[in-house]
């Protein structure tokens, strides 16, 4: 072999490495890493929803205004929620707290760090989002937390801690499944669902859809969806996917206002189940079958007199219209 | 190009594919974990 054909098999052979790599990785990069950001940036930062937009006393916060009968000026019960569940309990805040009593640590709002909020501890509204706000709640630094029902061990965390917690519906919505818009289904039955998430159905074939790999998508154990998931699923259990299965094609679980008020991306879209699109009419005349009720849920022992005075208001026709015409269902 | 040289360049720039190959998973498990499912599944390719 010449001392130039050598030469050129060696650099041959390097490149054919570079290029393998390359071609790898341009490939999960196209089929994965592209596809980690949140709703509101190209950035992996967690940012479920756009907190700024919802900011109380600023008037150009998207937030429902009424005039409210009720004003509160002293013992200010701190309000926390769900993701989800931000704009209703912001308006609640806007609506019936005075201004000042959002607070942030800096004197002006940033989204800059992790979690997307900067909420000074003596803020009256804080965004801890479900998990770290139901153990908040528990703790004893919220006041009030804006959720839908807990998971197993969120009970059991309070439980442990000796804590009572009380319940109190005050709104409705709808538990729903989505896909990419390209994704030829539009309706699954209940058992299809429960079929795909244990993994008995791999194949979006199986159930009329194109040959593609199914990739059921679950939530953080303890997040709202996640809970409501795991009592969607009943006595089926979760089976394990393939690694795989990431590369196919996606089915999710949210709640509707959340995709459809908050988040609002057209390149997904909700599916039918069993027949019945989770439109608002549908869950208002109970013909969509999986609708959930989302709380008001404080510490029993918790003396702030306010407490009371602020549900019974939100469980009145004027917290009930702010529930509503921020487009979740009112559950009076 | 001598074989020993070849060697060095070549196992060099096989660790630095290995190497970046594995950052990318790492980073890729770790956003994962804080991503949003519906910008995950919005950007399905199809």
């Amino acid at each position: 072999m010449t001392t130039k054909s050598l030469l050129i098999k060696q650099i041959s052979a390097i490149l054919v490495v570079v290029i393998v790599f390359f071609a790898f990785n341009y490939s999960v990069y196209m089929l994965v890493t592209n596809r980690l950001g949140n709703n509101f940036s190209d950035t992996s930062q967690a940012k479920m929803v756009d907190v700024e937009k919802y900011l109380p006393h600023n008037p150009e916060s998207d937030l429902v205004r009424i005039d409210s009968s009720l004003k509160l000026n002293d013992n200010l019960p701190v309000l926390d929620g769900a993701a989800a569940l931000l704009p209703v309990y912001a308006a609640f805040v806007d609506n019936v707290y005075p201004k000042g009593s959002v607070t942030f640590e800096s004197g002006n709002f940033s989204d800059d760090n992790f979690y997307g909020e900067n909420f000074a501890t003596d803020s009256k509204m804080q965004y801890k989002n479900t998990v770290r706000g139901y153990k908040a709640i528990v703790d004893g630094t919220t006041d009030i937390l804006f959720c839908a029902a807990p998971s197993a061990e969120q009970v059991q965390y309070a439980k442990d801690n000796g804590v009572e917690l009380e319940y109190v519906p005050v709104g409705k919505e709808a538990f729903v499944f989505f896909v990419n818009k390209n994704n030829p289904v539009d309706n699954l039955t209940a058992d299809e669902i429960r079929k795909i998430y244990s993994c008995e159905y791999k194949n979006w074939k199986e159930v009329g859809g194109a040959n593609r790999t199914i990739n059921p998508v679950s939530r953080l154990e303890g997040s709202g969806s996640q809970s409501a998931m795991n009592a969607f699923m009943g006595e089926a259990e979760f089976g394990i996917k393939s690694p795989l299965a990431i590369t196919g094609a996606s089915i999710g679980f949210s709640f509707r206002y959340y995709m459809d008020g908050v988040v609002e991306n057209e390149d997904v879209k909700m599916l039918s189940l069993n027949g019945v699109y989770p439109s608002k009419e549908n869950i208002e005349n109970n013909t969509y079958p999986v609708i959930a009720q989302f709380y008001a849920i404080y510490r029993a022992d918790n003396e702030n007199e306010n407490i009371p005075v602020l549900i019974d208001w939100i469980l009145s026709d004027e917290g009930q219209k702010v529930i509503e015409d921020t487009g979740y269902v009112r559950i009076n | 190009m001598k074989t020993k040289t070849f060697n060095i360049i070549f196992f060099t720039v096989l660790a630095l594919c290995v190497v970046f190959t594995v950052a990318h998973f790492i980073y890729d498990i770790n956003a994962y974990k804080h991503c949003s499912i519906i910008y995950f599944i919005a950007k399905e390719l199809w």
